[in-house]
């Protein structure tokens, strides 16, 4: 499980729980790796695709709203 | 989790309040996004005197101007292909889909990007979910998989879950039903009219649906679905639960849809829509219980923002209170109940073919109909006709149909007078998508109408 401090909070203002952070941190995560620019193709491609996906999920759980075209998302 | 009964619980249980205040974070967002990013909006909200930072609760809503189906169309008429609705470059886009163009207007063009298409999917998650869909479960689409966006979110959406997909595209009705039987599907999705079909095929080839595995029949693209005689039609059919959805291709997917509490009507996904019901007539928002115009704002599709799009859909919201399921979403009750703009007006009386299916529905003999409005020889009288087709092996009940039938409609509609006429086996058309049963036949400036 997280070992990351539990002091954000969701889009409405709740303490994120321990998955809900690591959650947040794998999509940020996955943001930094689609905005780089010389990953061959076949890793670019399923960057972005793992991005979608997680961007569902933090949708769903409140924890970001927000638009990923400029990634190509 | 796997057995929690909602796809998304932390969502669809929080209190109504927190429901609004992410309604409006979410909304204020999108404004901000539309704003800057699209010409349409930017236009539109500066002709209003709108501004996204006016966006202080979610009555604040009313100040953003609508957008309709035609503004969309003029937009992309007048700057091909795609106007100046989308934000961001078509390059990110992996999808190009279309209106259905079932009611002969010029289609709406819709790109989505990959990002997109996870929402899409997602919101059929939640709806796939709530009628019982789970890994388990072998799930056949009967579907032409084309232009028209129909079936595609849900065909994910079951990927997504983990169950079995089938993709039943271009073939027979007949293979399509030796497929379910074969495979032991326990799950279809389609059209209320193309189930009622494979049911009625599977009668001909002498397949007993009820003994097969299917337990589950999701259908969308018509308003029959919440059509009580339609669904017992088709729950006695299949030996099946028969579960209501509604989308349009100008969201990308679902809005709306039946849980398995089957509440005689459908939960809004309102953690992703925000959904207004509007007195056509006035503009003022309807109450609790009261018809209205479907006002709708989609969260998900940023490619196209979709902000305050008049549906043209006709609807009565009642609370989240009324299922029992526990979820936090309105209810749309008995669904879609038809469109404001397929309303026909004949001898000074408002019809609308939705509650004429009602009646009609009623009488399981009935294979087929049409609805046909047309005007007497000298120009001046209109009439409707209704053109049925019994089941072959009903052909007996054509006399009290006609004298039941007949009282029905016209006591549902201030006496109006509705000619029936017995039509041969087979000969009015069968639908595998959305079903056209309005022939409006009477002279006009574009000739015929939908």
């Amino acid at each position: 499980m997280s070992n990351i401090s539990n002091t954000a909070t969701d889009l409405l203002g709740q303490s994120l729980t321990a998955n809900e952070e690591q959650l947040l941190a794998a999509y940020r995560e996955l943001k930094r790796l689609a905005a780089i620019s010389d990953l061959p193709p076949c890793a670019a491609r399923a960057v972005r695709k793992a991005l979608a996906c997680m961007w569902q999920a933090v949708n769903d759980l409140d924890l970001e709203f927000e638009q990923l075209y400029d990634l190509g998302v | 989790m796997a057995d929690s009964p909602y796809w998304n619980p932390k969502n669809e249980t929080m209190p109504r309040e927190d429901l609004r205040r992410l309604q409006l974070l979410k909304l204020r967002r999108l404004c901000d996004w539309a704003y800057a990013r699209t010409p349409f909006h930017r236009r539109r909200f500066d002709e209003a005197g709108f501004h996204p930072d006016q966006l202080k609760s979610l009555d604040d809503a009313r100040r953003i101007p609508t957008m309709t189906r035609d503004d969309w169309v003029r937009s992309q008429s007048e700057k091909p292909l795609w106007g100046d609705l989308i934000a961001t470059d078509p390059i990110n886009a992996i999808r190009y889909h279309l209106t259905s163009g079932s009611t002969g207007r010029q289609p709406l063009r819709a790109l989505d990007s990959t990002k997109d298409w996870e929402w899409i999917s997602e919101m059929w998650c939640y709806g796939s979910w709530a009628f019982g869909v789970r890994p388990a479960d072998i799930v056949y689409f009967a579907f032409g998989y084309g232009s028209f966006i129909g079936f595609w979110g849900a065909h994910y959406a079951c990927e997504k879950i983990g169950a079995l997909v089938v993709p039943g595209g271009a073939q027979s009705t007949e293979r399509r039903l030796e497929q379910i039987i074969e495979l032991e599907v326990t799950t279809i999705y389609s059209t209320p009219t193309y189930a009622l079909r494979l049911w009625q095929e599977a009668v001909a080839m002498g397949i007993d649906l009820t003994k097969s595995k299917v337990n589950k029949v999701i259908v969308s693209g018509e308003p029959a679905g919440s059509i009580p005689a339609m669904k017992r039609q088709l729950e006695h059919g299949w030996g099946a639960k028969c579960g209501d959805t509604a989308g349009m291709t100008e969201i990308g997917t679902i809005f709306t849809y039946e849980c398995a509490a089957q509440p005689g009507g459908t939960h809004i996904i309102e953690d992703n829509m925000f959904e207004e019901v509007m007195n056509p007539a006035t503009g003022e928002p309807a109450k609790y219980g009261e018809l209205g115009e479907r006002i709708v704002t989609s969260f998900g599709r940023g490619f196209i923002p979709l902000i305050r799009y008049r549906s043209g859909d006709i609807v009565m919201r009642v609370p989240h209170s009324t299922c029992r399921c526990g979820r936090n979403s309105d209810i749309y009750d008995g669904g879609i109940r038809g469109r404001w703009d397929d309303m026909k007006l004949i001898r000074g009386t408002n019809v609308y073919p939705r509650a004429v299916e009602s009646i009609i529905r009623e009488h399981d003999s009935i294979d087929e109909f049409q609805i046909y409005v047309w005007r007497d020889e000298n120009n001046i009288r209109d009439e409707i006709t209704i053109r049925l087709e019994l089941k072959p092996d009903r052909l007996a009940d054509w006399e009290p149909i006609r004298e039941r039938l007949g009282k029905d409609l016209a006591g549902a509609h201030e006496g109006l007078r509705f000619n029936l006429e017995l039509m041969p086996q087979d000969s009015l058309p069968r639908y595998e998508l959305k079903a056209k049963r309005l022939i409006d036949a009477r002279p006009q400036a574009g000739g015929l109408t939908q």
